[in-house]
Parts: C-alpha cells; sequence; structure tokens
C-alpha cells in the first residue's frame, strides 16, 4: 500500500510503485490542473510540491510529477496548483493573474506551484533568486518578461526573515490554505515502510532517469525504492571521512551544512545542474549508475578521495570512484548489488574545489563538457590535485596524469600550458550532437584555465595565459583578467 | 465574388474618425460607412476600457487550474486512442494484420490510415499508402487504457519494404536523390501559403520555382536594375527546421454520437475544425460540434481537424464510445509540423546613396513531405526597388511536414534581407538605420526607427570596440506582414434583463487574449468594466467566426463584437429613450450609467435601463461589414502592412563562442492597442522565439537512419527564464480608419525582425558574419578560426 496525503485527502493505493504521480493525480483522481507538457522532467507543466516531515515540521519541494514513481510519495504531502485554491485568490495566483503572465495558461498551474515553493522555502531571498525559482519552468508564449515580473512581485511580498515560521506566516496572511496545518499530524501517521532490498529487482531512485526511458516496463515490475533510503542515509561525519547516502537528492548533497563547510563552493554547483525540481528528485546513486560519461555528480566527488559503497547479496564492498567506472555506459556493479553511497576523504582546510560545465544551454541541460578540480595549496605549490572531467571520454575521466604533473608545481602560466597539453593527450572526445570532437577539446582547456583563474586570481590572468602563448589564436586581442566568459558558474 | 453589402451600401452614413500617429501626425478622416455601423471611435487616450491594461478575464481559471484543455476532458466510458507509426523514413508497407489487435481484451476500434472505413482484419501493402518519413502514422487503436492501447499497437503485424529515403535539403536536390514522391502532388502548402502553387512544375524532388506571392510577381528588369548599380552583393543564407513546440500537444476528444459529433480538439479554428469534419464525414454542419474552451498554443500547427482529429473521430464512430487521442511530445516534434528550412542566394544591387537598383532571390527549402517552404515575401516587399525577381523552389525530403509557424516565409526571409541589407549598409558606408531611411517607404517604421533608436540607444554602435575576450555588438532589424482583412466573422451580444451581458463566438482564444479584448470592445460601447462582460467562446454552437492565425484575429474580431454590442445597446435602449423623448443615439454609457448626452440629468444605472427591455434578452449578432479604407468585399483582403523594427545587444564570449543576447527593444505598432499589457506579453513570446530560432532551436535528423535526433524538450533547446535578455516593448499607436475598432494584429511581426536583429548584433561584435541559423558557439568558434 501507498499512502500519502494529496492535497486535503489521505491516499491509500495499491497502483504500482513505478506510476508515475503525473498519471495517478490526473487519470485516478481526476485533479487536471497539472498538465503533462513532455512527460520528461523538461517543461514543469506537471510540477507539484512534494512536503516531507523533517524534525516535526513540514517541508515542501517542487518536484516534477511526470517521473516521480508513485511510490516516491509515500509518507509525503503531495500538492497540486488545486490544493493551493483558497476562496480569494492567493497573493502568487495575484501576481501571474496581474501581470498577464498566464498567456495560453498551460504552463500556469506548474508556474503557480514553483512560485508557491519559493514562498515555502526559508532560504533567504534575492530577485535572482525569485527568477531562479522558475528554472524549471517552460514557457513558449510569455517570453518569461511576465513571469518574472510576477515573480519579483511575489518575493517582494514575503518577509526577509521567514526562518522556521514560513507556513504559519503563509497561513495566516491567507497565502496558503489553512488546512496545511493540520498535515504534519496526518502525515506523521503514515507508517514508515523500507522494504528489504530485493536482489534481481530493477532499482529506482528519483526515477528521473529511468522513468524517462522505461516507465511502461517499470510498471509491471516491483522495483526496489532506494530514496526511500535516504533518511537513514543521510549525511554523517565520521572522524577525516563523511559518509553521503546514495538515496540522497541532488539538492539535498549540494545544499549540505556539513558538505559545503569542507568544500566551499559546493552549493554554488546547483544552479549549473539540470532544474530546482529535478535536483530535489535525482539521487547520487541514480547520478552515478546511471553511468552517464557527463554525470555531474561523479564529475564533482571524482575531485576528491571518493570510495562508491556498494551492497548486495553478497555483503558490503567499496571501491575507488575512478575505479567504479570500466567503459561507456559500463559500471563495477553487478545488476544484485545497489549503491549505498559514497564515503568522501574529507578535504583539509589547504583544500580548493572548483566546477565548471559548458552546455548548449547555460541552464537546465547537461554538459557537453564538465570539469572539476581539487587540489591542495600551501601558498606555493599544489598538491594532492585531483582533475576530473566529463563528456570527453567514454566515462567520467579522472585525469591523473595531468594531476600528476600539476603536483609540486608552483602555479604558473607555463606550467599550465603544460598541463594542457598533456590533459589533451588524456582525453579522446568524439563529435557528436553536443558538438566536434576539437570543439570539446577547445571547451575543456578553457575550462581548465578558468579553475585556475578562478582559484588563483591573484597569481594569473588571461593576460599572462595570452602572453605565454597558450592561446595562440588570439594573439592580436589582450585579455581581461576575470572577465572571461567561461564564468558560467558562480 | 459577390458582394453581399452592395444594397446596403445605399444606406451610409459620414463618420469623422482618427486618422495618423499620435504625437506625430494624428489628423482625422471622413469615412463614409454603412449606416448601421456605431460611431467612430475616439483615439485610446479617451476611452475608459479599451486601450488599457486590463487584466485577461480568464486570468481566474489558469491560475487556479481550472481551465479544462482538451486533455482535461474526461467524458464518460471514455477510450485512450493512440498511433502506431513508421519505423522507417521511407518504407512500402507489404503487408498489415490488424487481427490480434482488433481482439486484444479492452480493444474497442482499429483503424488503418487512409482505409479509415474499411473494417478489414489483413490489407494487403498494395492498397496502402507509401510511408514518407520516420513517424508518420500508419494505423491507431483506441483502447480502455493507455497501456492496453500500447499492447494492442505491439500486436499489429506491419511487414515493410524499406526504400531509400533522403533527408537533407542539399541531398535532396541531387539528380539521382531518392524521390519522395512520383506523382505530382495535388495538395497545395501547409506551411502557410508561401510559394508553391498547383501550377508549379515538379521535377525529382524539387516542385517550383514560384515566382510570385499574394504581393504580386516579378518587378522591372532584375538585369537592367543590377548594370545600373554601383555596388552589388551576393550572399548565400541558411536556416534551419524550427518545431513549433506548443507546451499543449495536438489532440483531440471525439464523442460520435447518433445525433451529434462533439470533438473537443486544441486548434486555432473551431469553424475549420468543424468543416473538415463535416467534409470528410458527410454530416450536415448543424451536427457536428467543435470545442476549444482553453488551449495551449498553436503558433500555426494547429488548423483544421488534423491527423488526431480525425483519427479520434473515427476511433469514436466505429467504438460507439468518447475517445481522447494526444500527441505525446515525441511524436509532436516529429509529426506535428516545423517551420521549413531554407537555402537563399540573395542578390542586391544598389547606388552609392543607398537607392535599391534590383533584387533577385532564389530560395530552396524542404517542408519535408509537405509543401510551403517560399521565403521571398521580405525581399519583395520591405523595400523600394523597382527592379525584382525571384525563384522559390519547395524541395521534398522524407520528413515530417511543415505547417505554418508564425509568420511563415517571413522568418527566414528576413534573416537573410536584413542580414543583406546591414552588409550593404556597411559597404555603402551607411548607418544602417540611414540606408533604411532611404530605402524603406513605409512612413510607420521611420517612425519606429526613430522611437527605437532613441530608447535603444543606437548612437552607441561601433564595430570592434571592445579589447576582451567578450564582445558586445548591437544590430537592428525589420518586419513586414500583410494586414487582412476577414469579413466572415460573427458576434452575437445578449445583454439579459437582469443586467448581465455575454458575447458569444465561435472564435477561440489560444492564449493571444481574444477573450480580454472581446470584452474590453463590449464593455467600452456599453459604459461597463471588461469583468462585466461574460465571454462564451471557442465553439461552434455560437456563430462562426475566423481561425486564430496570420495576427488577423484581433483585427477582424473587435468590429463584429463592437457592431453587435451597438446593435444591441439600441434596443435595449428603445423604451428608455422612449421615455425620455429622446433620440437612442442622444443617450450616452458610460461608468455604468445610462443618461442623455444633452441633459445628464435624465439618468439612470445600466442594470435599470436592462430592466425596462421589452423582452428577457436582446440580442444581436454582427459581422465586420465593408473595410472603412475602401475594401468593400471578400476574405483574405491584404491592406497595407505590419511593420515593425527590432534592435538588440549581444555579447559575445570569443572563447568559448557563447553568445548571449542582452537586451532586444521591440519597436511595434498594431493599429489601435487594446490592451497593451497583452500586447507587450505577444511581443516578449515573439522575441523569445526569435531568440531561440537565433540561437538554440534546430531539428536535427540523422542521415544514416532517417530519424529525428532530438525528439525530445531535453535536446530541442528552448529558452528558459534564465537565457532572456531585457527586452522593453515600444508601442505606437496608429490609426488609419479601417473599422469600428481600427486594430491589427501583432503575433508574426513580435517574431520576424529577431534573429536578424542578434545576427546583425553578433556580426558587429565579433566582425565576422554567420550566414547560417542558428548561431551556435561553434559556428562562432569556426567563424573565429579557432577550430
Ligand atoms: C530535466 C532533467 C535534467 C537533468 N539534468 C542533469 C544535469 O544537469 N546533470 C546530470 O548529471 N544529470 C541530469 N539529469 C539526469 C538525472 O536527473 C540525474 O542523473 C539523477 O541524478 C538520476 O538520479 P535518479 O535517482 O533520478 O535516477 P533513477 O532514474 O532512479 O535511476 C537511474 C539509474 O540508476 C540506477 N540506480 C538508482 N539509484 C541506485 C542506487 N542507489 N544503486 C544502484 N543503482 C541505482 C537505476 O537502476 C537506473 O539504472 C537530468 C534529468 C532530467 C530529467
Ligand atoms: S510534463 Fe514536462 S516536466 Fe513533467
Ligand atoms: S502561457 Fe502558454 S506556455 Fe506559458
Amino acid at each position: 500500500m501507498i499512502e500519502f496525503v494529496l492535497n486535503r485527502q489521505l491516499i491509500c493505493t495499491d497502483k504500482p510503485a513505478a506510476m508515475p504521480l503525473l498519471d495517478f493525480i490526473r487519470r485516478e483522481q481526476r485533479l487536471t490542473g497539472a498538465k503533462v507538457g513532455c512527460g520528461e522532467g523538461d517543461c514543469g507543466a506537471c510540477l507539484v510540491l512534494e512536503g516531507r516531515l523533517e524534525e516535526g515540521r513540514m517541508q515542501y519541494r517542487p518536484i516534477v510529477s511526470c517521473l516521480t514513481p508513485l511510490a516516491n510519495a509515500h509518507g509525503r504531502h503531495i500538492v497540486t496548483v488545486e490544493g493551493l485554491n483558497l476562496r480569494h485568490l492567493s497573493p502568487v495566483q495575484e501576481a501571474v493573474a496581474e501581470h498577464s503572465a498566464a498567456q495560453c495558461g498551460f504552463c500556469t498551474p506548474g508556474v503557480i506551484v514553483a512560485l508557491t515553493a519559493l514562498c515555502l522555502s526559508e532560504a533567504p531571498l534575492s530577485p535572482e533568486k525569485a527568477i531562479a525559482a522558475l528554472d524549471g519552468n517552460l514557457c513558449r508564449c510569455t517570453g518569461y518578461q511576465s513571469l518574472k515580473k510576477a515573480a519579483l512581485a511575489v518575493a517582494a511580498r514575503l518577509p526577509v526573515e521567514r526562518q522556521n515560521r514560513a507556513i504559519p506566516w503563509l497561513i495566516e496572511q491567507g497565502w496558503l490554505p489553512a488546512y496545511f496545518d493540520a498535515i504534519p499530524g496526518q502525515v506523521a501517521q503514515i507508517p514508515r515502510c523500507s522494504p528489504a532490498f530485493a536482489p534481481g529487482r530493477p532499482i529506482l531512485g528519483g526515477g528521473t532517469d529511468l522513468l524517462v526511458q522505461q516507465a511502461g516496463q517499470l510498471m509491471a515490475e516491483a522495483p526496489n525504492l532506494l530514496c526511500e533510503r535516504w533518511e537513514i542515509g543521510g549525511i554523517c561525519e565520521d572522524g577525516d571521512s563523511c559518509f553521503i547516502g546514495g538515496g540522497l537528492p541532488i539538492a539535498a548533497i549540494l545544499e549540505n551544512r556539513t558538505l559545503n563547510r569542507h568544500i566551499p563552493g559546493l552549493g554554488r554547483c546547483a544552479p549549473l545542474i539540470a532544474s530546482t525540481p529535478v535536483r530535489n528528485m535525482g539521487t547520487l546513486g541514480g547520478n552515478l549508475a546511471n553511468a552517464s560519461p557527463i554525470a555531474d555528480l561523479a564529475i564533482i566527488f571524482l575531485a576528491f578521495e571518493t570510495r562508491v559503497l556498494l551492497n548486495g547479496p553478497s555483503g558490503r564492498r567499496e571501491l575507488p570512484l575512478e575505479d567504479f567506472y570500466l567503459a561507456y555506459k559500463q559500471i563495477d556493479k553487478s545488476p544484485s548489488e545497489y549503491l549505498e553511497g559514497l564515503r568522501l576523504r574529507l578535504p583539509g582546510a589547504r583544500r580548493l574545489f572548483s566546477f565548471e560545465k559548458v552546455s548548449k544551454r547555460t541552464h537546465l541541460d547537461i554538459a557537453s563538457v564538465n570539469t572539476a578540480i581539487g587540489l591542495d595549496f600551501d601558498g606555493e605549490t599544489m598538491s594532492r590535485v585531483r582533475l576530473s572531467a566529463g563528456g570527453v571520454s567514454p566515462v567520467p575521466l579522472l585525469l591523473r596524469r595531468t594531476g600528476a604533473f600539476l603536483e609540486g608545481k608552483m602555479i604558473s602560466e607555463s606550467v599550465l600550458g603544460r598541463a594542457n597539453a598533456l590533459m589533451q593527450e588524456e582525453i579522446s572526445p568524439i563529435s557528436d550532437i553536443r558538438g566536434s570532437a576539437d570543439y570539446k577539446r577547445l571547451l575543456l582547456r578553457q575550462l581548465f584555465f578558468a579553475h585556475f583563474l578562478k582559484l588563483f586570481p591573484e597569481h594569473l590572468s588571461f593576460e599572462n595565459i595570452h602572453n605565454e602563448g597558450l592561446l595562440a589564436h588570439e594573439k592580436h586581442s589582450r585579455f581581461r583578467a576575470r572577465e572571461g566568459a567561461i564564468r558560467l558558474s558562480g | 465574388m459577390a458582394n453581399p453589402d452592395k444594397n446596403k451600401a445605399l444606406n451610409t452614413k459620414k463618420l469623422k474618425m482618427p486618422f495618423g500617429v499620435p504625437g506625430h501626425n494624428l489628423t482625422e478622416i471622413e469615412r463614409e460607412v454603412p449606416a448601421d455601423e456605431p460611431s467612430a471611435l475616439p483615439v485610446n487616450e479617451k476611452l475608459s476600457v479599451v486601450g488599457k491594461r486590463v487584466k485577461r478575464v480568464d486570468a481566474l481559471q489558469k491560475v487556479t487550474g481550472a481551465a479544462k484543455y482538451t486533455a482535461d476532458i474526461q467524458l464518460p466510458g471514455m477510450l485512450y486512442g493512440k498511433f502506431l507509426r513508421s519505423p522507417y523514413p521511407h518504407a512500402r508497407i507489404k503487408s498489415l494484420d490488424v487481427s490480434a489487435a482488433r481482439k486484444h481484451p479492452g480493444v474497442f476500434a482499429v483503424i488503418v490510415q487512409g482505409k479509415e472505413g474499411e473494417q478489414k482484419d489483413q490489407y494487403d501493402g498494395k492498397e496502402l499508402p507509401r510511408l514518407r518519413f520516420a513517424g508518420q502514422a500508419i494505423a491507431a487503436v483506441a483502447a480502455e487504457s493507455m497501456n492496453i492501447a500500447r499492447e494492442a499497437l505491439g500486436l499489429i503485424k506491419v511487414e515493410y519494404e524499406p526504400l531509400p529515403f533522403v533527408v537533407n535539403l542539399d541531398e535532396a536536390r541531387k539528380p539521382g536523390a531518392p524521390l519522395v514522391y512520383e506523382e505530382v502532388i495535388e495538395d497545395r502548402g501547409s506551411a502557410g501559403d508561401v510559394g508553391v502553387t498547383a501550377a508549379d512544375e515538379q521535377k525529382g524532388n524539387l516542385r517550383g520555382p514560384t515566382t510570385s506571392s499574394f504581393f504580386g510577381g516579378p518587378r522591372g528588369d532584375v538585369e537592367k536594375g543590377f548594370a545600373e548599380a554601383d555596388v552589388i552583393l551576393e550572399k548565400e543564407y541558411r536556416t534551419q527546421v524550427q518545431t513549433h513546440c506548443c507546451l499543449e500537444t495536438h489532440g483531440a476528444v471525439a464523442d460520435w454520437r447518433p445525433d451529434m459529433l462533439t470533438v473537443y480538439s486544441s486548434n486555432q479554428s473551431t469553424r475549420d475544425t468543424r468543416n473538415d469534419l463535416v467534409e470528410l464525414f458527410g454530416l450536415p454542419t448543424s451536427k457536428v460540434r467543435v470545442v476549444t474552451e482553453f488551449m495551449g498554443g498553436g503558433f500555426g500547427s494547429k488548423f483544421g481537424a488534423g491527423e488526431t482529429g480525425v483519427a479520434a473521430t473515427w476511433l469514436s464512430k466505429l467504438s460507439g464510445r468518447p475517445v481522447k487521442l494526444m500527441l505525446e511530445r515525441e511524436e509532436e516534434q516529429i509529426s506535428a509540423g516545423n517551420r521549413p528550412n531554407s537555402h537563399q542566394i540573395l542578390k542586391v544591387g544598389a547606388k552609392k546613396d543607398g537607392t535599391l537598383t534590383a533584387v533577385d532571390l532564389l530560395s530552396y527549402g524542404t517542408a519535408g513531405v509537405g509543401l510551403g517552404a517560399g521565403v521571398g515575401r521580405v525581399a519583395q516587399d520591405m523595400y523600394v526597388c523597382p527592379n525584382f525577381k525571384m525563384a522559390q523552389y519547395d524541395v521534398f525530403t522524407h520528413a515530417g511536414p511543415g505547417q505554418a509557424f508564425r509568420a511563415p516565409g517571413n522568418v527566414q526571409g528576413a534573416f537573410a534581407m536584413e542580414s543583406l541589407i546591414d552588409e550593404l549598409a556597411e559597404k555603402l558606408d551607411m548607418d544602417p538605420l540611414a540606408l533604411r531611411d532611404k530605402i524603406d517607404a513605409n512612413d510607420i517604421r521611420r517612425i519606429q526607427r526613430k522611437a527605437g533608436a532613441e530608447k535603444f540607444g543606437w548612437k552607441r554602435r561601433k564595430a570592434g570596440a571592445d579589447t576582451g575576450p567578450v564582445k558586445r555588438g548591437i544590430g537592428v532589424a525589420q518586419a513586414t506582414w500583410p494586414r487582412f482583412v476577414e469579413m466572415d466573422s460573427s458576434v452575437m451580444v445578449r445583454i439579459n434583463r437582469s443586467g448581465s451581458v455575454e458575447a458569444l463566438s465561435g472564435v477561440q482564444d489560444i492564449g493571444t487574449g481574444t477573450k480580454t479584448i472581446i470584452a474590453q470592445v463590449v464593455a467600452e460601447e456599453l459604459g461597463l468594466k471588461a469583468e462585466d462582460i461574460t465571454i462564451k467562446i471557442g465553439d461552434t454552437n455560437y456563430p462562426d467566426a475566423l481561425g486564430s492565425g496570420g495576427s488577423k484575429t484581433a483585427e477582424n474580431i473587435t468590429p463584429p463584437a463592437r457592431n453587435a454590442t451597438y446593435q444591441a445597446k439600441l434596443k435595449m435602449l428603445q423604451g428608455v429613450a422612449a421615455a425620455w423623448q429622446v433620440d437612442v443615439e442622444d443617450i450616452e454609457l458610460k461608468n455604468g450609467e445610462v443618461f442623455v448626452k444633452a441633459d445628464p440629468s435624465k439618468k439612470m444605472t445600466f442594470a435599470e435601463a436592462a430592466k425596462r427591455m421589452p423582452t428577457s434578452q436582446v440580442i444581436a449578432t454582427a459581422s465586420r461589414t465593408a473595410d472603412y479604407g475602401g475594401f468593400l468585399s471578400g476574405s483574405w483582403l491584404g491592406h497595407g502592412r505590419l511593420g515593425a523594427v527590432q534592435f538588440a545587444e549581444v555579447s559575445v564570449d570569443t572563447e568559448t563562442g557563447f553568445i548571449k543576447v542582452e537586451r532586444v527593444v521591440a519597436v511595434h505598432t498594431c493599429g489601435r492597442p487594446i490592451n497593451p499589457m497583452q500586447l507587450e506579453s505577444q511581443i516578449n513570446g515573439g522575441v523569445i522565439m526569435g531568440v531561440g530560432y537565433a540561437l538554440l532551436e534546430d531539428r536535427v535528423i540523422d542521415p544514416n537512419t532517417g530519424h529525428q535526433v532530438n525528439t525530445g524538450l531535453d535536446t530541442y533547446k528552448l529558452p528558459y527564464a534564465k537565457e532572456i535578455p531585457q527586452i522593453e516593448c515600444v508601442l505606437i499607436e496608429n490609426y488609419d480608419a479601417h473599422s469600428s475598432t481600427d486594430v491589427a494584429g501583432i503575433g508574426e511581426p513580435a517574431n520576424i525582425a529577431t534573429a536578424a536583429a542578434i545576427a546583425n548584433a553578433v556580426y558587429n561584435a565579433i566582425g565576422v558574419r554567420i550566414y547560417e541559423l542558428p548561431i551556435t558557439p561553434q559556428k562562432v568558434l569556426a567563424a573565429l578560426g579557432h577550430i
């Protein structure tokens, strides 16, 4: 039995675990506010809020219901646009109406949900954050101007300090229906279920890859639900290492306080990965096990000494993340093993980190090329250099030789130039829809330099890199440090 | 064509109407109009509802999720329909066996495309249509659930004979290329009546050349024109295939009953859809009802019943149950329409002072298995040039059919023409705006250029000013689009004794705000507020009206709305006028009150006046009558042009090739603006579609498999909220006394110039011109010689 609260109503259903939540909402429950725009997580027309009870309080996040396996709603509060309706229009609905931001209106329910999620989040607000709240909503009509205005108008009406009391405030002020008050009690009564791992059955995490690829097939099977495990997994520091649960969603990892304390800048990677709703769903386990050569979390964690923890019928084992990837779409994991999590050796205080990504579209796109670097720096030389790159070989690649070359070296333009030459030998990009091989080589070179320009602005400048002859083609032009448009991150 | 208004023409009156652009050249003009037309509407400044930023009247339904779109329709006993599609880009079906699918439990109907009426189990391939693109519909089933429908499709046995195919525009033109059609195609263009006529020759995969458009044919002597030129430029341009990507896919719910066929459908014309079904199924017009209450975007791809509407209707007819058939995103991308690509060779000759002496266009484009890839109207029409000729070829390929797409032909054409004019200006050492002032006879665009240049800060334009790797640049481009009169459109207005008012029409609101502008026009005439008017549209049960497309809906639906309101108002006021002993024309309605103009002490509320109506409702139905400007009859009559000028600012990273559009200033004119807020929304949407076209969007078909590679919205790239520039709209009000509302459209002009303006800005930034859309980072780097 899958149990959850849908808007005001307790749902108990025996529908298949992998049935898309959107189908359940629309077909079984006849709530047609959430729309089918793409069925693949790209458009946000199907957005709903997912509320979880965390430390006695509900935390709401937007998710794309078209890719949410029904079973992942278990024990949650799911809210569709209908569940946000009051007797009057909520200030969110009002803002969208007032700014003429509902043109054909097909994207509108998703927009209302996304902006309500913004109101429910207790993170500090800024105009950029308000607009970023719509990063997963596709609109073909409005040109987004009116949507942006609506988002800014909503943000302007929210108190800056909402810590720990967003929901009571929103109810008091007539932004949310009063029934939200009773939800924690209702959700708390739903029995937890953590079914034992059943080897041989498919493994389903957040569903953001699997439901795109084989939703129909999965419906017939009873998959292992591994995002249920994330409460168990969590993130815990243990001496000089840290365990990161495989069922954790991308957002929970990138925003985690412990991790951000050890890895400064981790949180700033988020806007470059997927969209707000997909980051709330896609798990670490799925990102790694999917074996994509451009998986962003794989590239990020390759920049650290990271071990993969696998569990299965024949027990637990662990191996370095770089050894996990064998060949294109092949990983060192048997079908009956699951990825329990990662063990990250906690970087010391001297460790610096940078992640860069270029895709066809700057936001909500998978990488053409992505790369991360982690290195220790004592003020003079580099050590323990780990440089990773995606999209330039059949697997997420740890550039061992380039890393080793950089170790013990001082930072200079000429060192980087030689490192680049080595790096170009280590990679083997192919031409595909994301760009030609030459183009990817060029991108990786630029991103490689971008790491260093970002981490060592005082040691390097575009101008010097250029003068060293590294960017040979641009001999006639001069470069301004820190102005490079390679700035895709941060 | 007979003129239905001919007799009435004797009975006319004279109106003094506003004429010109306020702040520039506003005057009055006298028009002789039919006697039952309403009085002249003053300029917007003097009005209370029209011209104001009124909130959409259907916003409430949209923001609460209550608005019902086609896919939201749920009827008792409804079945789900699904298509079986061709796995080959080109194949003959050897045999087809649907018997197992028919017998599958939960399946209620199976149809085979082209043989819907025949309910056989096996088909000999010879009787079936050839498969001409990967994804072409072969058959369809209706079943109790989507899963059963999918299973049933898997049970259909098809034997294919794959045939050689060609999906590339250039390859398809080569001698010996696999033929898409062996026979001459009768069908006219599906891509918006651009180019190609039935008379055009078809040779190999080439159809054409078409040498004329509805603006006419060749002019003067092009050879002579080039001989007189001081400068001649000849360049080649290429544009890509763009798909519509309406957020709501194509689809329909058909409910066939013995007494009535009702079809809910996501379409841009309830009338066309109904007429298609009437013709196809041999039903009386009165027995077919088409409903489109809310729809999620069309952009030209949703005229008529279409494949989904027809299949759903067959399946419903055969099963006796309602059938829902919505396309999935992938099917939408492959089969539901696109903007054809183009390869244009454009040559212009000019005098030293800029005067054009000759324009010559040769173009090729493919609308896949469809027709209508012409692009010539911009080259033909935008600038003064005595000598013009064009040859437009349609090229068949094994790809999904093109469909009309927001300013069909003009978007492709503007990219070439406006790029070339930019290049010409440089060659002549003239400012691009100054050159246009010289060669563009359109007065409105002259005003637009001036207003836009000021707002945008055009004076800053300098080439190659940036020394860093990120280069900024600015560019400008123009649009032209015809203004259409379509008189065959009606609106009914009902005033109820209780004081409530309704407007009813078959016209549909596809997101452009038709409901709201009708409400504004009706409210203005009755002295009420827009929200006081109940709008019932999108249903053929109401009076027939035009489809939404070609930027003609607002122009042609607001006059009938105003005329009907005026006539209903006269009926409503008869009793009051008699009691007050005044003429009905002496009564004014404003702010919810009814009073005598000359004696405001004679006054009552609108509701009181309504109570005195002799019948519980007064009803008037009207259509747009003779065009005031002198076009007396006929539909689809173009009069004048809708011009627009757009300015773009970009930054280009010469290291990665990334282009960011920083700012767009869009200067537009659409007669009398009814609702500036909705207009801005339309313009913003057009600009973003142009940004996507310029930089991101590109349908890719793998030449080895013939399959579209990017069928999802993850791989077919569209702009999202974070990609968009700052957009500023400048609306220039313009009155030319054409109708009782004097409105013109905006949809297409908003989309025409953007890509060209961006391309010109990129050139200004990096000093290398890119002749092919989309302008991707890789193309930028290649142009700069980096890869
Ligand atoms: C719109 C959209 C945008 C995206 N953008 C990005 C992006 O920018 N960057 C990026 O890297 N990815 C992106 N993705 C891909 C995807 O979201 C991520 O890879 C995500 O982390 C997958 O996790 P999941 O839990 O949803 O995987 P699922 O779909 O649940 O599973 C994926 C695969 O992993 C297996 N699996 C899942 N969990 C485990 C486990 N614990 N142990 C063993 N096997 C497991 C499954 O069996 C399956 O084979 C995007 C996806 C979408 C839909
Ligand atoms: S339907 Fe598009 S994201 Fe779910
Ligand atoms: S309003 Fe039509 S898609 Fe957003």
